[in-house]
């Protein structure tokens, strides 16, 4: 049997994650579980019942083929319960109202390559490609650099988007395919860390330095999140380790440049994701969050600049 | 005296906040307005009456009627048909038509009445097609083309050339050589014109010298008495000057609105260029004069124009003055027609200054061509490619050789909505037959067929009598042919005729095809007589509802590798192939495009419930276009790569329509990446982009409260429009494709 992965949705004409026009196909599962997540459908590595209850016509299809009794229609009022749901998918099959849907959809490397190719002009034309995202792609090692292979052969332009939280060799094993790095940076200190992402930096910190040891460009992608990492301090203990890396890198000796290739980019945390987590019945801790002001960026984009790092604001 | 000066930008934002004015008071009398914006101003309040009407285009249009112009009729049932008559009546028209100078312009004109709006009946029922309605009737061809007036393309160097003594003059000549009774007519409706023209403009001139007595401040009546030596000249002599050229051509084209809604224009950066060039070395012009002279003209004629492209030996032909044109375009910020050439050989340069204009003003201008596909798609007819490559951007969706090729395009449509329709409950009456979808293809093959028949032999009839009806004397002027042999466009008169047919609704079509299939004949979820009963009844009821949405939900065209993908390239290769393999029964060649102009709507109302889930009488899928929300993610990519791959390919375009996220910033990786957008999709074999990038907000204001943003202007579909004239139905197509396509 050929190896498959969940994938969440395939993006074409992805325009904010990397460079060019990109396909970026989405893997769900994640090492990691950021309160402020932007992407809740990437977290869990099964697939899982989106709920829309407000798209609803009451035409009780779901009722009758859940075996599990999670759907339920009394005196015109919708039940569902995850808690009895085992993410079956059946009554999202069966449910054409944008009510339900099955998140997570198993694939296969030639039904993901089929997607990718459809675009290859637009990445020819652009100098894009695509882009591995998630959740956190490199869980699945194996699945994906078959992708990254096949996409090589195809002499299509690969990145990673990555939360670098995982042995380091996963990751150095698909950088024969992989022709840009982008690894999220989020915050130095390691228990602040385990508090607000479930894990500690320490892998992710030591697989940054592998990384630049070798001689992939880098894109270095720091969430701006209200307390988490944007006051100055926490800030420009990143930007530090940044220039660290920088230093690593150059000092390492492809030195006939002066260009490090690594840059950064800044993210503002926004909104945008909250409904997602309603639809799909997680808990949402960052709702109170306010999403930081474009002023705010710039200011924190112009530390890093003093510190000679190639930033950019998305 | 007052010696107030104004900068060049400052008569433009006057010259606009007039136009706004006079936009507002149509607005306030006429209403919605469908269609382009004419740039028509209303006649004086004391003359003004309304007048119903449908135009070539088939759209209802409500119209203004100048009271003190009375046409004479030349047939008991009403009505004036044939050239003498037509001629008598518009060189009536110009010569009574009031006079519009405004002392901000360097150009006098503008245009208060069509004649077509007098036209009543429009068609000379001594010329009957009953024979033909019936089928007329079962498609719903309303748009048949018989008595379609000109969407074809004038040359206008030939005006530059003569100027109205001179084509006075030599329809003077051909008369003595051309002695039949048609000739004879069509030169005596000619001459009328010339005289009018000559009239109309002669009277501006006096008027300018009466305003520049009076004018107070230096420069405004410095202006004015130019603008009256200049039209003293022009009222026989051709133009010498830029600004000349620039007087002659507003005269031309809003001749050619009053006459019969005409608006095609062209290469105005290649028959302006000499004239440019001539000032420029002689240093009585400079770049910004320039753009203000073609600003003034544009206020007043929205007429359809390409800017690059290639020479007839396929060298670039971009020029200075392309830019310049552009820049006008980008200082108005009114609705205009302007389309940028694309091309593997041509100067990049001018594609990316268009796409930044179109991130800074938001105003849909300009739109795009792929160039190379058409003028060589042209060549599968057996033209040779120099004819492709002359054959200009002049219209919505199309292209002419100016001066020489009658075309009818954009008048044609057929409805593949309703031909789907016929088809499917043909076999679902025929009690014989076990219903299928190789079945129902089978039947649509028939119906498509019998469809395009039908208009063939409409177009012949068309041909037949056109020049006995309306003829075409205000393009005949500036062609090859009409004069010189005594024939108008219509009958003979020009050497190419290439006739345009637009197949309207293929994603419709496409995806209730691809839903049969997947819902009734691989998943068996429902069977052919309960979707029959749910079309019937509009999917009634909550099982109806769910029906609707099952088949809504099947994968669409666009969404790529689907059944429904498929289908549309099956649609459109059938029609195409059905068009380019039956010429009309007298021989006249049809070019097959995909187009529905600004009448999905219109168009919609024809056709009952669909299986793709679409209630009855909901507007039909635009142009060659999928469904607005075709995807989840609703990728540009994906929807060039689909609109390329459903393209007829024979020279006539089927133009993609795409709305872009409004929140797309202007910095210089999104421009590359539009850029790149737009040249893949020419690549891959695409003809046309009409690209809107949108304020959503100010839509959605606009949508609820038009006087709230009353000059925004958007892309509707080839042509642009102010937002506010638009009616609600029409402004909730835009307001959907924006909200879908985030
Ligand atoms: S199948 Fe969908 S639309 Fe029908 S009752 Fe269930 S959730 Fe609602
Ligand atoms: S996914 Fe399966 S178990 Fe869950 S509600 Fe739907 S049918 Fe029931």
């Amino acid at each position: 049997m050929s190896s498959t992965a969940l994938i969440f949705h395939i993006q074409r004409f992805s325009i904010h994650d990397g460079p060019g026009i990109r396909t970026t196909v989405f893997f769900k599962g994640c090492s990691l579980s950021c309160f402020w997540c932007h992407n809740p459908e990437g977290r869990h590595a099964y697939s899982e019942i989106q709920f829309v209850a407000s798209n609803c016509i009451g035409c009780g299809e779901c009722v009758y083929v859940c075996e599990h009794h999670a759907h339920q229609l009394k005196d015109g009022e919708r039940f569902y319960s995850r808690a009895l749901c085992v993410n079956c998918g059946k009554c999202a099959q069966n449910c054409f109202s944008g009510t339900l849907e099955l998140i997570g959809k198993r694939m296969t490397v030639k039904q993901v390559m089929d997607e990718i190719l459809r675009d290859s002009a637009f990445y020819e034309s652009s100098n894009g490609g695509i882009t591995l995202s998630g959740g956190e792609p490199c869980l699945k090692s194996v699945f994906i650099r078959t992708l990254l292979e096949q996409c090589k052969q195809q002499n299509i332009h690969t990145a990673l988007e990555t939360c670098g939280n995982y042995k380091w060799d996963k990751l150095n094993s698909l950088l024969p395919f992989t022709d840009l790095v982008m690894m999220d940076i989020k915050l130095m200190n390691p228990d602040k860390h385990k508090q607000v992402t479930g894990d500690s930096n320490k892998r992710i910190i030591t697989n940054a330095r592998q990384l630049v040891l070798t001689d992939k460009p880098i894109i270095f992608r720091t969430p701006i999140v209200p307390t988490v990492n944007d006051t100055i301090e926490e800030f420009s203990e990143i930007v530090d380790f940044i220039e660290e890396l920088i230093e690593l890198r150059l000092k390492r000796g492809k030195a006939s440049t002066n260009d490090a290739n690594i840059q950064l980019e800044l993210l503002p945390f926004h909104q945008l994701a909250s409904d997602k987590y309603k639809h799909l019945g997680q808990d949402y801790k960052a709702a109170q969050l306010i999403p930081p002001a474009s002023e705010k960026m710039h200011e924190l984009a112009e530390i890093a600049k003093k510190h000679a790092i190639d930033v950019k604001v998305r | 005296m007052e010696n107030n000066t104004y900068t060049y930008q400052q008569r433009i934002d006057a010259l606009r906040a007039t136009k706004l004015k006079h936009t507002q008071e149509k607005w306030d009398y006429i209403g919605v307005l469908d269609y382009d914006d004419y740039a028509l101003i209303l006649p004086p309040v004391e003359y003004r009456e309304k007048k119903h009407l449908v135009s070539a285009s088939g759209l209802e249009i409500t119209d203004v009627l100048y009271t003190k112009f009375v046409p004479k009729t030349n047939h008991p049932g009403g009505g004036f048909f044939g050239a003498r008559i037509c001629g008598e009546n518009f060189g009536k028209m110009l010569e009574i038509h009031p006079v519009y100078i405004d002392p901000f312009s360097s150009l006098a004109g503008s245009f208060m009445m069509i004649l077509l709006s007098y036209r009543d009946p429009y068609w000379n029922p001594d010329f009957n097609f009953s024979h033909l309605e019936n089928e007329h009737k079962k498609y719903k061809i309303t748009l048949h083309g018989i008595g379609a007036a000109q969407h074809f393309c004038h040359d206008m160097t030939i005006g530059f050339e003569l100027g109205w003594k001179g084509i006075l003059d030599k329809i003077r000549h051909y008369r003595t050589l051309n002695t039949d009774e048609e000739a004879t007519e069509l030169y005596d409706g000619l001459e009328d014109i010339v005289s009018g023209f000559q009239n109309w403009i002669g009277r501006h001139a006096v008027a300018a010298r009466e305003m520049a007595a009076a004018e107070k401040n230096r420069l405004l009546k410095q202006n004015l008495l130019e603008i009256a030596e200049i039209n003293e000249k022009l009222v026989s002599e051709p133009p010498t000057t830029f600004r000349e050229a620039c007087q002659w051509m507003l005269w031309y084209q809003i001749a050619g609105k009053m006459y019969n809604a005409g608006g095609s224009l062209g290469r105005i950066d290649q028959f302006l260029l000499p004239f440019y060039e001539r000032d420029i070395t002689a240093g009585i012009l400079t770049d910004e004069e320039a753009i203000f002279h073609i600003a003034c003209h544009f206020i007043h004629d929205t007429s359809y124009i390409q800017l690059g492209g290639p020479d007839e030996n396929g060298h670039d032909a971009t020029n200075k003055l392309s830019y310049l044109v552009l820049e006008a375009a980008h200082r108005l910020k009114i609705p205009m027609n302007v389309g940028v050439c694309v091309g593997e050989k041509l100067d990049t340069q001018l594609l990316r200054r268009g796409v930044e204009i179109l991130f800074e003003d938001k105003t849909g201008i300009p739109k795009f061509l792929g160039i190379d596909v058409t003028s060589k798609d042209f060549t599968k007819n057996g033209y040779p490619i120099e004819l492709g490559r002359d054959r200009v951007y002049c219209g919505c969706n199309w292209h002419a050789i100016p001066g020489r090729e009658y075309t009818m395009n954009d008048c044609v449509k057929l409805n593949l909505g309703v031909v789907f329709e016929v088809a499917f409950y043909d076999m679902m009456d025929d009690k014989n037959t076990h219903p299928s979808v190789a079945e129902l293809w089978k039947r649509y093959e028939y119906h498509m067929s019998r469809a395009v028949d039908i208009i063939a032999q409409s177009m012949d009839f068309h041909l037949d009598h056109m020049f006995q009806v309306f003829p075409e004397l205000h393009l005949d002027l500036l062609c090859h042919g009409p004069i010189e042999r005594g024939r108008d466009a219509s009958h003979g008169g020009v050497e190419f005729y290439n006739l345009g047919l637009d197949a309207a609704g293929l994603a419709t079509v496409a995806d209730s095809f691809a839903a049969l299939e997947q819902r009734i004949e691989i998943e068996k979820r429902l069977t052919w007589q309960e979707l029959t009963d749910y079309l019937k009844s509009d999917w009634a009821g909550t099982d109806g509802e769910r029906a609707r949405l099952m088949m809504k939900k099947a994968p669409k065209f666009g969404s790529g590798g689907s059944l429904a993908d498929d289908y549309a390239i099956r649609v459109s290769r059938l029609f195409t192939n059905y068009v380019i393999e039956h010429p009309t029964p007298k021989g006249f060649k049809i070019l097959p495009g995909i187009f529905s102009w600004a009448l999905t709507v219109q168009l919609g109302k024809d056709v009952g419930a669909t299986p793709n889930g679409r209630h009855a009488y909901a507007s039909i899928t635009h142009g060659p276009n999928p469904e607005p929300g075709f995807r989840k993610d609703s990728a540009p990519s994906a929807l060039a790569v689909a609109v390329a791959k459903v393209q007829p390919g024979y020279g006539n375009t089927a133009p993609m329509q795409i709305e872009l996220d409004p929140g797309l910033s202007r910095d210089e990786e999104n421009i590359e990446k539009l850029m790149s957008l737009i040249k893949t999709h020419f690549e891959l074999g695409g003809t046309q982009i009409n690209m809107n990038i949108l304020d959503k907000q100010k839509i959605v204001e606009a949508h609820e409260d038009p006087s709230r943003h009353p000059d925004l202007v958007v892309r509707v579909t080839g042509f642009s429009a102010y937002f506010a004239s638009l009616s609600p139905e029409l402004r909730q197509v835009v307001v959907d494709r924006i909200v879908t396509s985030e």
